[in-house]
């Protein structure tokens, strides 16, 4: 009896459903999403949390990865949602030197000295930044090299600003700051993936990794990371010698030479 | 794009732990190789050539200097051992010129280490490679295209006029060096040795290319003892040069080092067998006009106007 009530209530409900659709033949409305209300969430994780740099280091590329949870949008293509990713390295203190010329020789300069501008800075994106949300909230979150700060106060003064966009080319120019308008690849309706490459030359310590979720221009969801690159192996050892026992790092420096010079002799001579 | 271009480059790349750059292995090999071979032949330490060519990979100039002169101590001693073995080292005169060269390796490594800080370190290398390399180079040609002449025309030539007294012969302290067949002052070899030891931390170079003349005209050195006490003197004053950037400036990088000392040390026995080969006139020109095109390069990149007026310094790298 409870058996038959159950499979008449179930057929019922699919009767009612499927005549439903077929009298509207048309998509339900997309549900209204108040600002901060919103159920999506972001979660990611990056491929490698340790960066190892050995001596055949030239350079590595991590994949960060990640899905939007109770994503709303029902095809990728329908761009509801927007993935900025960050990636920023520990701080340093970065001197920014200008040439002037000097009785006929190039000397350097002025020069202004950033005390915590970030040692490596990559932005990637599913669009470009400007498009997914406003310069305001951008500013707030400080994404994008424009937004950085490197702290210094450099606002309505043209000699600072020079040096602030030099810094930030040559630091293009070496692959340490990177922005990528396509840099976030959407992988159907909610998995997404970015790749940043770190170069030979990038700096050791702790990375921040954070990725912003954006919906219709607001922030939804945000999470956060980390990375840890390190010299590791025969790297670690010469790097953690040079600056920890530098003088016993000076004599083996002598040593390996005066014995490589002395094989060197008695494997080439002739007498 | 650049997956393609890290992946491409990986054959024989090698990370530098203390320049903190990848740089390739068998450019770094054929580098130590080329100016190890320079070094025999010339018994010069062959470090005027090294550092310019480590900054042109990007080296850092600090870094450059402290390892160039690191793979001078690997070269001068193989260098060292062939000469010696032929008795062309003055042990009398090394030893004096060691003396000063301690006294003028300190200066110039804290010279070095306050220029850093000002941020003029690459200017004032450069100047001084300029001067240094200018000078000697002509006087160089000029007295070998000279002695060549002189050759050409049938006479005999002889670098050391004997007999022939200068105002060093005026100075006290007199000492006997007996392989030189010399009877002079201690004084000016003391301010040759510490001019040298100055110029070999400053610059990251042996010094030969000073003291090789400073050795014929001024002390009038025989000139088959010349390029092994040169050589002898060398190994000391850049180890000691080593060793201070090492302590103080954390600037050695023991890995391209040790890749510069495989191919000079092999460079190196060749080279002395070609300097065998050539006279002492043309060995002497072949070198000056090698100085003469350091210095105009190193003169060409301060004259010319740069690429990129602005540069930039991390305070963590080098």
């Amino acid at each position: 009896m409870r058996m038959a009530t159950r499979l008449l209530t179930a057929f019922v409900g699919w009767a009612l459903l499927t005549g439903f659709v077929s009298a509207q033949e048309a998509p339900p409305p997309a549900p209204v999403i108040k600002p901060g209300t919103s159920q999506e969430r972001v979660q990611a994780d990056i491929s490698t949390r340790e960066v190892a740099i050995q001596s055949d280091f030239s350079g590595i590329e991590i994949l960060i990865f990640g899905s939007i949870d109770f994503s709303d949008a029902r095809m990728p293509s329908q761009g509801t949602y927007d993935v900025i990713a960050l990636v920023r390295g520990p701080d340093d203190s970065i001197t920014v030197r200008r040439k002037t010329r000097v009785a006929g020789i190039w000397v350097n300069g002025p020069s202004a000295t950033y005390p915590d501008a970030p040692s490596f800075y990559a932005v990637l994106s599913s669009r470009p930044v400007r498009a997914i949300t406003s310069n305001d909230t951008l500013h707030g979150l400080g994404i994008g090299l424009s937004e950085l700060d490197f702290g210094r106060e450099t606002a309505g003064n043209p000699q600072e600003q020079s040096f602030e966009s030099a810094l930030i080319r040559l630091m293009e120019e070496r692959n340490l700051y990177t922005e990528n308008d396509s840099g976030v690849v959407f992988i159907g309706r909610s998995l997404f993936r970015a790749t940043v490459a770190l170069p030979a030359n990038v700096p050791t310590g702790r990375y921040r990794v954070e990725v912003y979720l954006f919906r219709d221009g607001d922030l939804a969801s945000k999470t956060k990371g980390s990375l840890e690159v390190n010299k590791v192996g025969m790297e670690a050892t010469i790097y953690n010698l040079a600056f920890h026992q530098p003088f016993l790092y000076g004599v083996l420096g002598i040593a390996i030479a005066v014995l490589a010079g002395l094989m060197g002799w008695i494997a080439f001579r002739r007498d | 794009m650049s997956t393609r271009l890290l992946t491409d480059q990986t054959m024989f790349q090698i990370y530098l732990p203390i320049a903190e750059i990848s740089v390739n292995l068998l450019v770094m090999l054929g580098l130590g190789a080329a100016v190890g071979f320079l070094s025999g032949m010339f018994g010069v330490g062959g470090g005027f050539l090294l550092t310019p060519f480590l900054m042109l990979s990007g080296i850092p100039p600090a870094i450059a200097v402290a390892t160039g002169a690191n793979q001078i101590v690997g070269t001068s001693v193989s260098g060292t051992l062939a000469q010696w073995r032929r008795g062309n080292v003055d042990l009398h005169m090394g030893a004096i010129l060691i003396a000063g060269g301690v006294a003028g390796a300190l200066i110039g490594v804290l010279l070095l280490r306050y220029l850093r800080g000002v941020g003029q370190a690459g200017l004032i290398i450069s100047l001084t490679y300029v001067v240094f390399l200018g000078t000697i180079g002509t006087l160089m040609l000029w007295e070998s295209v000279n002695a060549m002449r002189r050759h050409r025309a049938g006479k005999t030539v002889s670098a050391r006029k004997s007999g022939q007294h200068n105002w060093i012969h005026g100075l006290p302290f007199k000492m006997r060096f007996p392989r030189s067949r010399l009877y002079i002052s201690a004084i000016p070899p003391l301010v040759i040795g510490a001019l040298v030891g100055l110029l070999a931390a400053f610059l990251g170079v042996g010094g030969g290319f000073i003291m090789v003349p400073a050795m014929i005209y001024i002390l009038r050195m025989p000139t088959n003892v010349v390029v092994g006490t040169s050589i002898f003197q060398i190994i000391f004053v850049t180890a000691l040069a080593t060793l201070l950037h090492a302590t103080l400036n954390h600037t050695l990088d023991i890995l391209l080092a040790f890749l510069l000392i495989i191919g000079g040390v092999i460079g190196g026995q060749f080279g002395v067998r070609a300097g065998q080969k050539l006279r002492g006139e043309q060995l002497r020109a072949l070198l000056a006009l090698m100085v003469l095109g350091v210095g105009v390069r190193i003169l060409i990149d301060l004259v010319v106007r740069p690429a990129d007026l602005y540069s930039i310094i991390p305070m963590s790298g080098g």
